[in-house]
């Protein structure tokens, strides 16, 4: 009955692989080879889609995603992170571990200025460390826990001596990771409400100019940046397009030549790539990682048993999830660490094919029977309100449970409230949201899991209410391991321990899109692009580039 | 369509007798507002006949344009639900909370109208400050804020429209029972001592109930495309399917799919213009100039 019989995977795979072809996805990805043969021309006005507008311009306070998108060209990364996610050098030109790992050494960029004309220095870097990562910052205060103290021999070099070896370090130090602030203007202020983060002071390749609220965000070229020759452009107009159809329409005309964070309506990606003067792709987002998942609240008496959830996990077909409801901007995910993160990424063997039948067999094991009505119990599905793809992934959860004869209602709310029922009140039996797994999963996936923060209304954290000594131990392991070798391992029982309790289901890997136009050039894609800089990109049509962009003063 | 016997002591004129639905279908636009109606209403009957399954399921491959598959003659939508089932099963949705918003309206807004209009003095000060506070606030946004608070559910978004859409019944039959609060009807009563219950209900009311019904007609329709904005704003109950939930998730494939979002649309604009047609045929029928002519 219903969607297994009449309509089998293999048609839907078809279906998709045909809508995708001719839309030149691999081909036109990333557009590096051509431009690398060219010479840059200078000049120029990018402008740029930036959705939803972000609340505050530094990102070393507030981690959102819009916030890292506008000043990842404003403030420089102590190191950036190319496709296979090796740090590269940014404001850090070299960098070495102890043999013990208890040290690390930063050497700094000479000469570089913060854009009122101060020294960049390895003061900015300790008091920032100390102030604000340390402090402030939501991920940062995890990842530098280790970190006992910041010595500066000279203005260049920075030393942390850390308790134990902390490997994620290294992974979390770009300009979104680990945002260098300048210690002149901030030391000694109210550093949450001090007037630079909305007016930031960064050493990037681009200055801050203006923001017009619910209009745009104007950022101008640094002549003394530190990269001579560079940037390319002149000056980068973000602007604020709450409709996704008027953002699909305005790239389309090329009023906009660049838009993150898949942008437009998945279905009118495909439109979009097949039209001369735009590009998708889906580089840039290596970094991230992110991944689609269904916490379990284990604390509700139906779901309180693994074995329930395992029933439940067989009854979901990922790759429908991923083919239909994302329409193909996504894949399936078999373990909490995404593929991507291919050093970490392993399940052990633990998989929950999609087996309905299995589902309803370990449902009745558990004690569920279907009821006179064919309902064995009932339940709420709450979903991360972030669009329409993730109320499909909801609306599908739904339909997908009731074959098995588990009756889902789903509700939906603002995203505070939905933080609040989540990881505050708890009220909720199952869950959708996503996270970013980051380039090292103990940045992104220990959240998930360890049971610290259980119930204290900290968003993205551990909703399923999942304590476990063992994965608490595991987690502390990951913290303090030198050797990548053990941890690693480390990681893999992680997996295997999550994977068979199951408090979260993970759902599938998503693939954002950035749309571009055809005539801006830049190098291969970093692997942290969609918070990166425009550095390195430039218009090769000198139309394009003279041309001024749709007025900004009249929107 | 009890209403019908309910308002024939409204019109005293001779041709009344013809009974209000033969008046109706003489006029074409009322005739041809009531059939769609009378259909529609059909579809939201027979919808568990015709499409016994949960017009929620995902029954085939999505994107099936309408006629590409004899079996499902109005196509799919993105994830494959079939949008003919959709249509039937959002009708009666749509009907439901259109009927029951506009209840609620009308007896929230008839009572304010009628206790200020007769009692008059504090009382109406009070409650048309009450109606005028109302009024003042869109009530759209109005509603939008109720269901964003109270969460999207069929009961929120019926009262949520129910409650913000009364204050033009209230205006209305207040006028009307001042016009006959001291008509000769009314202090003849008095006299015989009747009670103020009694009075409002037996004399006053039946005689304000033509320009009720037409508003009423009217109410139902905007109830409807309210709902439907709702829904299209991501407010609608994700568990139930209705139109203006159709057209929003169509939304995001317009420039490929224009169908997914058209054919709700269509439903929508018929079932409007339906009441509204209807509406204006009842306000000529029930008017007795009009029916004397």
């Amino acid at each position: 009955m219903g969607f297994r019989g009449r309509w089998g995977t293999r048609a839907v795979l078809a279906l998709t692989m045909s809508a995708l072809a001719g839309s030149a996805w691999a081909e036109q990805a990333g557009g590096a080879s051509p431009a690398a043969q060219q010479e840059p021309r200078r000049g120029g006005t990018l402008t740029a889609i930036i959705q939803p507008e972000p609340v505050i311009l530094t990102a070393a306070i507030n981690t959102a995603a819009p916030t890292g998108v506008v000043t990842g060209s404003i403030f420089d990364g102590l190191v950036d992170y190319d496709a296979n996610l090796n740090p590269v050098p940014a404001l850090a030109e070299s960098w070495e571990t102890s043999a013990d790992g208890k040290t690390l050494t930063l050497h700094l960029r000479k000469g570089v200025k913060w854009h009122d004309g101060k020294p960049f220095t390895s003061a900015d870097v300790k008091w920032t460390l100390e102030q604000v990562w340390k402090k402030i910052h939501p991920r940062n205060q995890a990842t530098f826990a280790k970190v006992t103290s910041v010595d500066t021999p000279d203005d260049t070099t920075v030393v942390l001596n850390l308790s134990e070896p902390s490997v994620a370090i290294l992974s979390s130090l770009n300009s979104n990771g680990a945002q260098v602030l300048p210690k002149h203007l901030y030391e000694g202020t109210d550093i949450l409400n001090n007037p630079h983060n909305n007016k930031p002071v960064g050493t990037g390749p681009f200055v801050f100019k203006e923001w017009s609220r619910g209009n745009y965000i104007v950022l101008e070229r640094n002549p003394d940046y530190w990269a001579k020759g560079k940037p390319y452009l002149d000056r980068i107009v973000y602007r604020v397009i709450p409709d996704a159809a008027a953002r699909s329409a305005a790239l389309e005309k090329g009023e906009v030549q660049y838009a993150v964070l898949s942008p437009v309506p998945l279905k009118d990606a495909e439109r979009l790539a097949k039209l001369p003067n735009l590009r998708v792709t889906t580089q840039g987002y290596e970094w991230l990682s992110p991944w689609l998942f269904a916490d379990f609240n284990v604390e509700r008496p139906q779901l309180k048993d693994p074995k329930v959830r395992q029933a439940l996990a067989q009854a979901i077909d990922r790759n429908t999830i991923s083919k239909v409801v994302w329409f193909g901007f996504a894949k399936p995910a078999d373990s909490p660490i995404p593929s991507t993160l291919t050093a970490f990424h392993d399940t052990s063997g633990i998989t929950y094919p999609f087996d309905p039948k299995k589902a309803e067999a370990l449902l009745d094991e558990a004690g569920y029977k279907r009821g006179a009505d064919g309902v064995r119990f009932t339940l709420d599905i709450d979903y991360i309100p972030y669009g329409d793809d993730f109320k499909r992934t909801a609306e599908y959860l739904k339909q997908a449970l009731k074959r098995i004869g588990v009756d889902a209602n789903v509700r939906s709310q603002d995203t505070a409230a939905y933080t609040k029922r989540i990881y505050g009140d708890r009220d909720f039996d199952i869950a959708i949201t996503w996270f970013a797994a980051f380039s090292d999963p103990q940045v992104g996936v220990n959240r998930a899991y360890g049971s610290g923060p259980i119930g204290k209304n900290i968003p993205w954290t551990n909703g399923s209410g999942y304590r476990n000594p063992q994965v608490d131990a595991l987690i502390a392991a990951t913290q303090g391991e030198a050797d990548p070798k053990k941890r690693i391992q480390l990681f893999k029982d992680l997996q295997k321990v999550v994977l068979t309790d199951l408090p979260t289901l993970p759902l599938v890997e998503l693939k954002f899109f950035t749309v571009e136009a055809a005539n801006l050039k830049h190098p291969q894609p970093t692997g942290d692009q969609v918070y990166g800089s425009f550095r390195d990109f430039w218009f090769d049509d000198a139309k394009a580039a003279d041309a001024k962009p749709a007025d900004t003063k009249s929107n | 369509m009890t209403v019908f016997e309910i308002s024939a002591p409204a019109a005293p004129a001779p041709r009344a007798r013809d009974g209000l639905l033969l008046r109706l279908l003489r006029q074409p636009s009322a005739a041809v507002g009531l059939t769609l109606l009378v259909l529609i209403i059909a579809m939201a009957a027979s919808a568990n006949l015709v499409f016994p399954d949960d017009p929620l399921d995902m029954v085939t491959q999505p994107f099936l344009w309408p006629g590409e598959d004899a079996a499902y003659p109005l196509g799919t939508d993105m994830l494959g639900r079939d949008i003919a089932s959709g249509i039937f099963h959002g009708a009666r949705v749509s009907l439901l909370i259109g009927a029951v918003a506009t209840l609620v309206s009308l007896v929230i807004g008839v009572g304010t109208g009628a206790l200020s209009g007769y009692y008059g003095g504090r009382l109406d000060a009070v409650l048309m400050r009450v109606t005028e506070l109302f009024q003042t606030i869109p009530p759209f946004l109005f509603a939008l804020a109720i269901v964003a608070i109270l969460q999207p559910s069929i009961p929120t978004i019926t009262v949520a429209i129910g409650i913000t859409a009364w204050p033009s019944l209230a205006r209305l039959v207040r006028a009307e029972v001042l016009k006959l609060r001291h008509g000769e009807l009314v202090q003849a009563s008095i006299a015989l001592g009747a009670s103020d219950l009694r009075i409002i209900v037996l004399h006053i009311l039946p005689n304000t109930l033509a320009p009720v019904i037409v508003s009423a007609s009217i109410l139902v329709a905007s109830a409807i495309l309210t709902e439907s904005s709702l829904a299209f704003l991501g407010l609608g109950d994700p568990n139930v399917v209705s139109w203006g939930g159709m057209v929003g998730a169509g939304r995001e494939v317009l420039r490929t799919d224009w169908y997914v979002a058209t054919i709700p649309g269509l439903a929508i604009v018929t079932a409007v213009l339906a009441l509204n047609l209807l509406g204006d045929g009842l306000n000529d029928a029930l008017n007795p100039k009009e029916a004397a002519r």
